[in-house]
């Protein structure tokens, strides 16, 4: 369950910090998002083990909290945008973004099961480079861990994750990946056939669409 | 269970009993005092009466040019204006607790009318340890010396974030309180209290030399200046005591707000000067005597009355006491009649209960780094161990 030399790409982002975590997942915070990041089904990399290791994450949840003021807010008719930038930027932060461990990175090495120790609070949460996501999804043993988890969601989380992970490569490597990640599906979902079959489909249509 | 609520029922039902033929007596009591400022004459005789209860230190409104019972409508508010709004909250000292101190802590908001840009919220915590903070003249510090302190430094906040404002734009200052500094009984802390009075009169002059203009606003006032002017207004002539005029008969348990319940959503009522001895003792001579005037922020059907307090220099430049008048309307607009900006700095000033037990073990950590070991009283540990449930009705 492991795979050589995940690049450490530089262009990479910092999105947030470590609110909370465990070993399964960990939840971090951010101010208000850009229109790119964070996505649900993004990748993601949090340190750990102080540096030692790299926890490669997937996002399944970004949660925006509401309030008494917010909730009194709505309610007025043509807000100005000053208030409007004041709930978004100054009072509803930090928005929580939660992310499901698939794996880690140790001495270049990628391992696909849960973490030894999960992320410390405070640590900077990165985005995943193109090439660490096509280093990292080399291997479709990640798709037990997602497949295992209990997260609400987890058909959307997959046909998302591939997504991404296909968009990060070529053109012509992305039917040839998704085929794979097809065939790694069947073995994983042959108890349920419905479930692969909606998956299978919505993959076939998404990667229609973009080619 | 610490309250058994079952044990105040008939009680409770007394209350309202009681609190209903209350609402008739008082609403008859507003109906004579409506009259009497609707016929209200600001005559010779009334300028003796008010010289007369001033040297007896009446703490009623001075009527200005302005005739009491007129209103007037909210102007228009410019399209760009910095609206900066600051709030303090405290910590008092605790003698169960480990240390002795006390903190003071401001939270600020500058907000950019007009400009579509998110503000500037800050919070500034003041923390106070040292002897001559504590026991200022040899005994514990008082409460209402504490909540001068904070009142001074949140006006310092103001003062300092107005010079950092563009001077081109009308910039408004708000505080969620008066502007006279309250200063308790001033009794063993006379000295102390002359020198936070200045420190504050001081603040207020530099406030005017920054071209700010500033208002302190409160929500649900208590104060029956006007009312006491009615009073002086009925009395026949000049032969008055003091016992006469510090009653407020027949218009005792009614307020100004309830006074000025006619004004219109956005109206203000006329300006007053607040006859208050401070006033007129010690803002007065300083350039900054205390003015005063009711604004209705709610609607027709739930009128908000507010009574926003402003030094003379604003009053004496119609813009200023213009974009006052309309930013308060303004902001309280979103602020389901209280100006958002002073919830925010609410928001932003106060120190939660979660707050204040990292405040203590941050200082606990420190004390013991220096070899100081203290404990909380028995009593204090006691309610940590009893308490726990009850928290959220002390906060």
């Amino acid at each position: 369950m492991s795979d050589k030399n995940m690049n450490n790409n530089s262009s990479s982002i910092p999105i947030g910090r470590m609110l909370r975590s465990d070993t399964t997942g960990f939840t971090f915070g951010c101010n208000l998002p850009e229109p790119d990041v964070p996505l649900f089904g993004d990748f993601v990399k949090a340190p750990a083990q102080q540096g030692k290791i790299d926890i490669i994450g997937v996002i399944y949840n970004i949660f925006i909290e509401d309030d008494l003021l917010v909730k009194q807010l709505i309610t007025v008719p043509q807000l100005p945008e000053t208030y409007i930038q004041d709930q978004r930027n100054n009072r509803q932060v930090p928005i929580e973004v939660s992310v499901l461990s698939i794996g880690y990175v140790y001495n270049d090495t990628i391992i696909y099961s849960l973490p030894p120790q999960p992320p410390v609070t405070l640590d900077y949460i990165n985005t995943c480079a193109k090439n660490d996501i096509v280093q990292f999804t080399k291997s479709t043993d990640y798709l037990t861990l997602i497949l295992n988890s209990n997260e609400p969601s987890i058909d959307e989380l997959i046909i998302t994750t591939l997504r991404r992970a296909a968009e990060a490569r070529s053109i012509e490597e992305q039917g040839l990946f998704l085929f794979e990640c097809g065939k790694k599906l069947a073995r994983l979902l042959s108890h349920d056939p419905y479930k692969l079959d909606s998956i299978l489909r919505r993959l076939k249509v998404n990667y229609e669409q973009n080619i | 269970m610490g309250l058994e609520l079952n044990k105040v029922t008939s009680d409770v039902k007394a209350m309202s009993t009681t609190l209903a033929s209350k609402h008739i007596e008082i609403q008859d009591k507003h109906k004579t005092a409506k009259n009497t400022l609707e016929q209200f004459v600001n005559d010779d005789l009334l300028q003796q009466k008010i010289t007369k209860a001033i040297s007896l230190n009446w703490t009623g409104a001075i009527p200005t040019k302005e005739p009491i019972n007129s209103s007037f409508e909210c102007p228009a508010q410019p399209q760009i204006a910095n609206i900066i709004a600051t709030d303090g909250s405290q910590i008092y000292p605790d003698r169960h607790g480990k240390a002795m101190y006390f903190l003071i802590n401001t939270g600020s908001i500058v907000f950019s009318h007009g400009s579509n840009e998110a503000p500037y919220c800050s919070s500034q915590p003041h923390l106070f340890y040292q002897d001559h903070d504590i026991y200022p003249n040899g005994s514990l510090i008082s409460n209402a010396i504490i909540n001068a302190k904070r009142d001074i430094i949140e006006l310092q906040e103001l003062s300092k974030l107005a010079t950092r404002e563009d001077q081109n734009n009308p910039t408004v200052l708000m505080l969620d309180n008066g502007l006279l500094l309250y200063l308790g009984l001033q009794t063993r802390e006379n000295s102390q209290s002359a020198e936070m009075l200045q420190e504050y009169l001081d603040t207020l002059i530099k406030i005017e030399s920054t071209g700010a203009c500033i208002a302190g606003v409160i929500s649900r006032p208590r104060a029956a200046n006007v009312l006491r002017l009615l009073k002086l207004h009925d009395i026949k002539d000049t032969s008055f005591n003091e016992d006469e005029i510090r009653s407020l008969y027949p218009y005792n348990q009614l307020t100004d707000r309830m006074l000025f319940n006619f004004l219109r959503p956005g109206e203000r009522s006329a300006i007053f000067v607040n006859a208050s001895p401070q006033n007129l003792k010690s803002y007065m001579p300083a350039g900054q005597k205390i003015m005063f005037f009711y604004v209705n922020t709610g609607t027709i059907n739930e009128p908000v009355i507010l009574r926003v307090e402003v030094p003379e220099w604003v009053t004496q430049q119609p813009d200023k006491l213009s974009i006052i008048h309309s930013s308060i309307v303004e902001q309280s607009s979103f602020g389901n009649g209280y100006p958002y900006v002073l919830m925010r700095s609410h928001e932003l000033a106060v120190v939660t209960w979660e707050e204040k037990q990292y405040l203590d073990q941050m200082i606990s950590n420190s004390m013991h780094k220096n070899q100081i070991y203290t404990e909380i009283s028995k009593k204090a540990f006691g309610k940590t161990l009893t308490n726990s449930a009850k928290r959220r009705h002390r906060r």
